[in-house]
């Protein structure tokens, strides 16, 4: 590998940069999938019920909820 | 079948900058694919449910439908994560 671009700075930063941003991707991608079956039960219609809406909404944030708690509890086994 | 591969580049290192524009366009396909993918698994879920000789009018408006509810809920969800409001 050429070592001038190991060494470049500003290429590192990008790539920290990338990284972090294909965590989020794929976070949001897997919440929504999850998220996505629990909430829409029925054939997709030509918009969200308010019901469906505040599903994936409350859906996204239990999720990362529990997240805390598995965490929390495997740390003090 | 890996179509992600940098072409050869003889025997010149591309530029720093050359190689973040590359990288970011080989991202943005990966993630469009990865996406167009999912699509296809939750909406053969929900619209086909029983198959048969052909594609219905109502399997066909339910998929176009599922596509833009999915995308939908994907920015309710991204929304939902990043604007605390709990």
């Amino acid at each position: 590998m050429d070592p001038n671009l190991a060494n470049n700075p500003e290429l590192l930063q990008f790539l920290n940069q990338e990284k972090e941003r294909a965590m989020v991707n794929e976070m949001v991608a897997k919440l929504t999938s999850v998220c996505w079956d629990k909430c829409i039960t029925s054939s997709p219609g030509s918009k969200f019920s308010s019901s469906e809406t505040s599903c994936l909404t409350h859906c996204a944030q239990r999720y990362m909820d529990m997240s805390m708690i598995i965490m929390k509890r495997f740390q003090s086994q | 079948m890996d179509s992600y591969s940098a072409p050869p580049m003889g025997g010149v290192s591309p530029s720093p900058e050359a190689m973040m524009e590359q990288v970011k366009t080989q991202l943005a396909q990966a993630y469009a694919e990865e996406f167009i993918e999912t699509l296809r698994g939750k909406c053969f879920e929900k619209c086909i449910t029983k198959p048969g000789s052909s594609l219905g009018g109502s399997e066909s408006s339910c998929v176009s439908r599922c596509v833009d509810r999915y995308i939908e809920a994907t920015g309710i969800i991204s929304r939902s994560l990043f604007s605390k409001q709990h």
